[in-house]
């Protein structure tokens, strides 16, 4: 027993500088994450400024209870899973397209110069983006300038309830689905060449090469992106709704993060509930991160952590 | 394979799959082009022909107006100012930190880890967050947004992934000359990574300079406002310039030209250290690789 605490002693002073050099980065995360976690106590009071979060008295379930009963909120949450459940139908695989594209892509100039141009707006912030594309789809914009130009009625695309979903996803491949490609680009260059030469031989075209070299080549980088963003189901990219939505089309866009944005920053917040509201969607993200991945496990045999 | 592909003949394939590639490009391209010639268009041409290739009446007034306004200058004194620090604190503590996972066993390697991966999948969410700054009298001080917002656990262990592509042999040999784990860190580790910290140097200056969601809840007085934050300011007020009336703002000026003006002069930056960006992003991607 002694020796043994002797031994995990000595451990502990060989790595000691390795554990200085961990101090800045676990204060960060025990003062700005952990901390913050404690505070998700508030969930379950009736917050008041005077007492703290500590101080608060408690009030049970009764925040959540109050979730299920607030019409708003059950549309937030219902909005969440529709629009996360398309984001994976339409803006998961662009990428994974657009890479597939480029890798068949002849002229390697061309290629370099094609990329440079979809990689960019992911440097930008949502902010300068949604200005610059509310900018071309505005009734005086470039687009329904030509659609007026040719006799055609103008669309008011940012205050329509049936189109403002689809611009989501637009919007959002036209940003990012260049820079995701690029993690798909990295596994495609890691195949084996010799597994196309062997394609060749057996005459495969390059249809099926694609199909059988390429995609299960990049098959565990999709699977884990796709776990990643299964975990992330309940964030439904706030700054982008935020500047996108207006008035007209809140109905179809409020999110749950929108929605605490918005009853936090009210005239009079209720802060226990907002909380509420929080932890409700953290709690589902993990555990749908931990179902989609267990899931994988099953099925392939290789998750994201181990 | 590459060089077999080139000699190949082009086919119907190939010329399907340069057009989507070339529409994607120009979807991509021409908001930003459309943004620029806006930004130089006068009210009166823009109103005439809002379709247009290049500015038809050249001005630069949309810019002058904004800037002697004077927000934009403290918006950009302002996200220079944590854009710099920030980047330089966020990665002195990434880096040491991935640095440290790096390494060979120790006690507590894995409790730390796990304890740092977990931030990434849960969180205490905003609320909690915010009292926390209120805590610690962050509110109203830029130092929340420098303090917050450039540490991702995700980056860390993106850098300890390439630290761990480091030759053993190197540390072996400065261990053998009586190196301990901090003169390795400095003196063989970081000199070696070179690209890598360029990268992720980069990504974190971009990050802050985009920052926008911290910076608005937690700085409410207009001296210390961010760049994106008084972005957004403009785009509202110039919103409302377009309810009441076009051409408010005068002749040459409008409010449409004055966002993209305002857009323009918050990319500005990053279009130039884009070309940087590109040419080490891609390492940065291969090297963490996406498998943890």
């Amino acid at each position: 027993m002694k020796t043994q605490l002797n031994r995990l002693g000595r451990e502990i002073w060989q790595a000691r500088y390795i554990y200085l050099l961990m101090i800045p980065g676990l204060l960060f995360f025990i003062i700005f994450h952990y901390v913050p976690m404690n505070g998700v106590v508030l969930a379950f009071k009736k917050f008041n400024a005077r007492l703290g979060i500590w101080g608060s008295p408690s009030v049970g379930w009764a925040n959540f209870e109050r979730i299920f009963r607030t019409p708003d909120a059950i549309n937030a949450i219902r909005n969440t899973f529709e629009i996360n459940l398309s984001r994976l139908v339409f803006q998961f695989p662009a990428a994974i397209i657009l890479a597939l594209l480029l890798n068949e892509m002849r002229g390697t100039r061309v290629k370099r110069i094609y990329q440079t141009v979809y990689t960019f707006p992911h440097f930008l912030s949502w902010v300068v983006v949604s200005s610059i594309l509310s900018n071309f789809l505005a009734s005086g914009g470039l687009i329904n300038s030509i659609i007026a130009g040719m006799g055609g009625s103008r669309i008011n695309f940012l205050a329509d309830t049936a189109l403002f979903r689809p611009l989501l996803y637009l919007t959002h491949n036209w940003k990012e689905m260049g820079w995701d490609s690029i993690i798909y680009m990295a596994a495609i260059a890691g195949i084996d060449p010799t597994l196309y030469e062997a394609a060749t031989v057996d005459g495969a075209g390059r249809m099926h090469q694609v199909i059988h070299v390429t995609l299960p080549g990049i098959l565990s980088t999709i699977v884990i992106l796709f776990i990643l963003q299964v975990g992330r189901i309940m964030n439904a990219g706030f700054e982008q709704i935020f500047y996108m939505q207006n008035a007209a089309v809140m109905k179809v866009s409020d999110v749950l993060d929108t929605y605490i944005y918005t009853i936090t920053f009210r005239a009079t917040p209720n802060y226990g509930f907002s909380a509420a509201v929080g932890l409700f969607k953290s709690v589902i993200n993990l555990f749908m991160l931990l179902a989609a991945n267990w899931t994988v496990k099953k099925a392939s045999g290789s998750g994201l952590f181990a | 394979m590459q060089k077999k592909s080139r000699l190949r003949r082009a086919t119907g394939w190939d010329v399907v799959i340069f057009i989507a590639l070339t529409l994607t490009a120009i979807v991509i391209f021409l908001p930003f082009y459309n943004a620029v010639v806006i930004s130089m268009e006068t009210n009166r041409a823009y109103a005439l022909n809002p379709v247009s290739l290049y500015p038809v009446e050249f001005t630069m007034r949309n810019y002058e107006h904004l800037i002697s306004k004077g927000q934009i200058g403290i918006g950009y004194k302002n996200t220079i100012f944590i854009t710099f620090i920030g980047t330089a604190l966020s990665m002195a503590a990434m880096v040491s930190m991935a640095y440290a996972f790096s390494r060979k066993k120790y006690p507590g390697k894995k409790f730390f880890f796990l304890l740092m991966m977990f931030t990434m999948f849960f969180s205490g969410g905003m609320i909690p967050t915010y009292l926390q700054f209120k805590n610690l009298g962050l509110i109203n001080n830029v130092w929340a947004v420098i303090l917050y917002s450039g540490v991702s656990a995700y980056n860390i262990i993106i850098l300890k992934n390439g630290f761990e592509q480091t030759p053993p042999e190197l540390e072996e040999a400065a261990r053998i000359d009586g190196a301990n784990d901090l003169v390795i860190f400095l003196r063989v580790e970081l000199p070696l990574q070179g690209a890598l910290l360029a990268t992720f140097t980069l990504f974190t200056a971009v990050g802050y300079w985009n920052e926008w969601f911290w910076s608005t809840l937690l700085i409410n007085s207009g001296s210390k406002m961010t760049l994106q934050v008084v972005l957004k300011a403009i785009v509202a007020e110039s919103a409302a310039l377009e309810d009441v009336s076009t051409g408010e703002a005068g002749l040459d000026t409008f409010a449409q030209g004055i966002k993209m003006a305002a857009v323009m002069l918050t990319m500005v930056p990053i279009m130039c250290l884009y070309p940087f960006l590109q040419k080490y992003f891609v390492k940065g991607v291969l090297v963490g690789s996406v498998k943890m």
